[in-house]
């Protein structure tokens, strides 16, 4: 502490270990709060094609087409150490190739201060629904489940699934026509 | 230059002490309301800027060598007379027999 140089230096130290302290504090007041909540997800068109897949085997392959409305109040997962939240729709289903496929069909980032009320009609998928095999066609079960990423200022990066999901069943045929 | 070397730069040692204590209780305090303040509104960024006006006004009021650093100065023994120039040294207390 005899310069000023010495004195600068201590004080920009302490500084940051006092910065790092609080960061911690902030992390463990969140530690414990449920980041769970209600997604209404409901489907409007559902319609399955048979299409040769260019980016794998070129194999003719099921191609789901959805169309979904999505409903939720997100503005309560927002808390002082919650920077942005990264949604994303998924389609679960088993057949008899796969004993659990999951397709991300949508996504969506909410930055802090957006609006994180989710008010979605006859919204289009942003991924293709893709299937390895021949497993859409007819097949009853496939379910929606809306998921979220927490990206926080400080600690843990949990994946929340939201309750309430959304199942399906594609139609037994193939559409041929343009959707 | 003579002017800019009349500009006293030190602290001393009870200045220093105090230098170092106000700096960390000035942070602390700004770190620990920011802490509740950021909480209350929900909001860490604000936490971190109140921290950094924190630092801003450590810096102000414990870098520079403020006058009511340099309250306590040593007393320091006299300059020897010029005669024992160049004698060896010897212990004062032997010289001053």
């Amino acid at each position: 502490m005899h310069s000023l140089l010495s004195r600068g230096n201590a004080i920009v130290a302490y500084t940051l270990s006092l910065l790092a302290c609080l960061t911690f504090l902030c992390f463990l007041s969140t530690l414990f709060v449920d980041y769970r909540t209600i997604a209404a997800i409901n489907t409007v068109k559902v319609v399955v094609k048979s299409v040769p897949d260019y980016s794998a085997a070129r194999e003719e392959c099921d191609l789901g087409f959805i169309t979904f409305d999505l409903q939720a109040n997100l503005t309560n997962l927002f808390n002082w150490n919650v920077k942005q939240l990264f949604l994303y729709l998924t389609a679960e289903y088993s057949t008899a190739n796969n004993a659990l496929s999951q397709v991300v069909l949508w996504d969506k980032i909410i930055l802090r201060g957006e609006k994180a009320i989710l008010d979605f009609k006859n919204m289009n998928t942003k991924y293709y629904f893709w299937d390895d095999g021949s497993g859409l066609r007819g097949h009853q079960n496939i379910t929606l489940t809306l998921a979220w990423n927490i990206i926080p200022n400080a600690g843990l990066l949990p994946s929340i699934v939201a309750r309430g999901q959304h199942s399906f069943a594609f139609p037994s045929n193939y559409t041929v026509t343009r959707v | 230059m003579d002017y800019f070397r009349s500009i006293p730069v030190h602290m001393d040692y009870d200045g220093q002490h105090r230098a170092e204590k106000l700096s960390r209780i000035i942070i602390t305090l700004f770190g620990a309301v920011g802490l509740i303040w950021g909480y209350i509104i929900q909001r860490f960024s604000q936490t971190v800027y109140i921290v950094g006006a924190g630092f801003v006004l450590a810096a102000i009021v414990t870098v520079p060598p403020w006058p009511m650093y340099r309250r306590k100065p040593l007393n320091w023994q006299k300059p020897r007379p010029a005669a024992s120039k160049g004698a060896p040294i010897k212990s004062p207390r032997k010289r001053n027999d």
